[in-house]
C-alpha cells in the first residue's frame, strides 16, 4: 500500500513536470513562430553613388554591387561596400581615391550598421512611399561615426526599394586632403544609396 | 630673350600637355589587360573565406581570370550584367559585373554554363566581387 502511494504521487509530480514542459513548449513555439515569420530582406546589389561638388571640379563615382540586410522584426540593417569597387569618370581620380585618400588596400570596406527607427509605421505588404529614419554607424576608411539619416521606403508591387541621402563630412573620417587639391574636393561629400530588397529566403 | 620667352612657353605648353594627359589617362583597357592571376571561381572563394585578409593583399586591384559554373545572371536597370559564379558556398558566390567601358559580344549566359572571365579583384562582402570583368 505505502509503496503504492508513493509510486501514485510520483506519478502526480510527473504529471506536472510533464504539463511545465508542456507550457513552456508552447510559448516556445509561438516565441519561434513570431521570430521566424520576422522576415529578413537582402540584397546583394545595391547602389551607393557619392558626390563632391567643389570650385572647380564636380567629382562622382558608383558601385551598383552593395549588400544590404534588414530584418524586418528589429528594424536592424546593415549596409556594406567595397571601396574599390567604385567606379569614376576619370581613371586617375579613382587612383586617387583609392590610394591617397580611402588607403582602400588597407580598409577595403565601407560599413553600415544600425537600424530602422519606424520601421513599424511601414508596412512592406502594401504599396506605398514611407518615410523613415535610420541610426547606426557608419565606418571610413577605419573611423566609425554615429549617424542620423532620412530615408525612405517604396513599395510597388510587392517590390521593397530602400533609399537614403546624407552628407558626410570628408575630416570626420580622417580623410586627409592636401592644400593643393583643396579646391577640388568637397569637404562635405553627399552619398546616396538605394537597395532593391529581396525576401531572404531559407536554403535559396 | 625672346629666346627664352619662346623656351618657356614651349615647355609651359608642354607640362600642360602632359598634365592633360594625366588627366584624361584612360581607364586600363580590359580587354589587353595581362591577368596577374589565373585560378577557379571555388579557389578564389575559398581563399578569401579561409582568410580575407591574406586574400586581400594577393587579389585586390589584380587583374583575375577567373573561371567557373555559371550560378546566376542579372541584369540592372541600366542594363548591367553580373554573373554569379558557383564556389562551392550554398549561398554565396563570386560576382563578376561586367565592364562598361568594353562592348561585349556576349551578355547572355546561362546557369550551368562554364565560363572564364577577366575582372579587377575589389574584395569579399559575403561574395567575392569583380569589377570591369570581360569574357576571355
Amino acid at each position: 500500500m505505502l509503496i503504492l502511494i508513493s509510486i501514485s504521487s510520483d506519478l502526480k509530480k510527473h504529471n506536472l513536470t510533464m504539463q511545465k514542459k508542456a507550457v513552456f513548449f508552447i510559448v516556445a513555439t509561438i516565441l519561434l513562430g513570431t521570430s521566424l515569420s520576422a522576415q529578413k530582406y537582402f540584397t546583394r546589389e545595391g547602389k551607393v553613388s557619392f558626390y563632391s561638388d567643389a570650385p572647380v571640379e564636380k567629382i562622382e563615382a558608383h558601385n551598383s554591387k552593395a549588400t544590404a540586410v534588414l530584418d524586418a522584426g528589429s528594424g536592424n540593417m546593415e549596409f556594406a561596400v567595397l571601396i574599390k569597387a567604385f567606379q569614376f569618370e576619370k581613371a586617375l581620380m579613382q587612383e586617387h581615391f583609392n590610394e591617397n585618400y580611402m588607403e582602400s588596400d588597407k580598409f577595403p570596406k565601407a560599413l553600415f550598421k544600425g537600424e530602422v527607427l519606424n520601421l513599424d509605421k511601414v508596412n512592406l505588404e502594401k504599396d506605398g512611399e514611407y518615410p523613415v529614419k535610420v541610426k547606426g554607424s557608419l565606418t571610413i576608411h577605419g573611423v566609425t561615426n554615429e549617424i542620423e539619416s532620412p530615408g525612405k521606403f517604396i513599395v510597388k508591387d510587392g517590390n521593397i526599394t530602400a533609399s537614403s541621402s546624407f552628407t558626410v563630412e570628408v575630416a570626420d573620417y580622417d580623410i586627409q586632403i592636401p592644400a593643393v587639391v583643396r579646391d577640388n574636393i568637397a569637404k562635405e561629400v553627399r552619398i546616396d544609396i538605394e537597395a532593391g530588397l529581396q525576401e531572404l529566403k531559407k536554403g535559396s | 630673350m625672346k629666346k627664352l620667352l619662346g623656351i618657356g612657353l614651349l615647355l609651359a605648353l608642354i607640362a600642360g600637355g602632359i598634365g592633360y594627359f594625366m588627366y584624361n589617362k584612360p581607364h586600363q583597357n580590359m580587354e589587353n589587360a595581362k591577368a596577374d592571376v589565373v585560378l577557379d571561381a571555388r579557389e578564389l572563394f575559398t581563399a578569401f573565406e579561409a582568410n580575407e585578409t591574406e586574400a586581400n593583399q594577393k587579389y585586390l586591384d589584380k587583374v583575375v581570370k577567373v573561371s567557373g559554373l555559371v550560378k546566376e545572371v542579372s541584369t540592372d536597370e541600366e542594363g548591367n550584367v553580373s554573373v554569379t559564379l558557383e564556389s562551392g558556398s550554398e549561398m554565396f558566390g563570386v560576382i563578376c559585373q561586367m565592364d562598361n567601358l568594353t562592348q561585349h559580344d556576349k551578355t547572355d549566359f546561362k546557369p550551368g554554363e562554364q565560363v572564364t572571365f577577366k575582372g579587377i579583384c575589389t574584395g569579399m562582402l559575403m561574395d567575392v566581387v569583380l569589377v570591369r570583368c570581360v569574357l576571355v
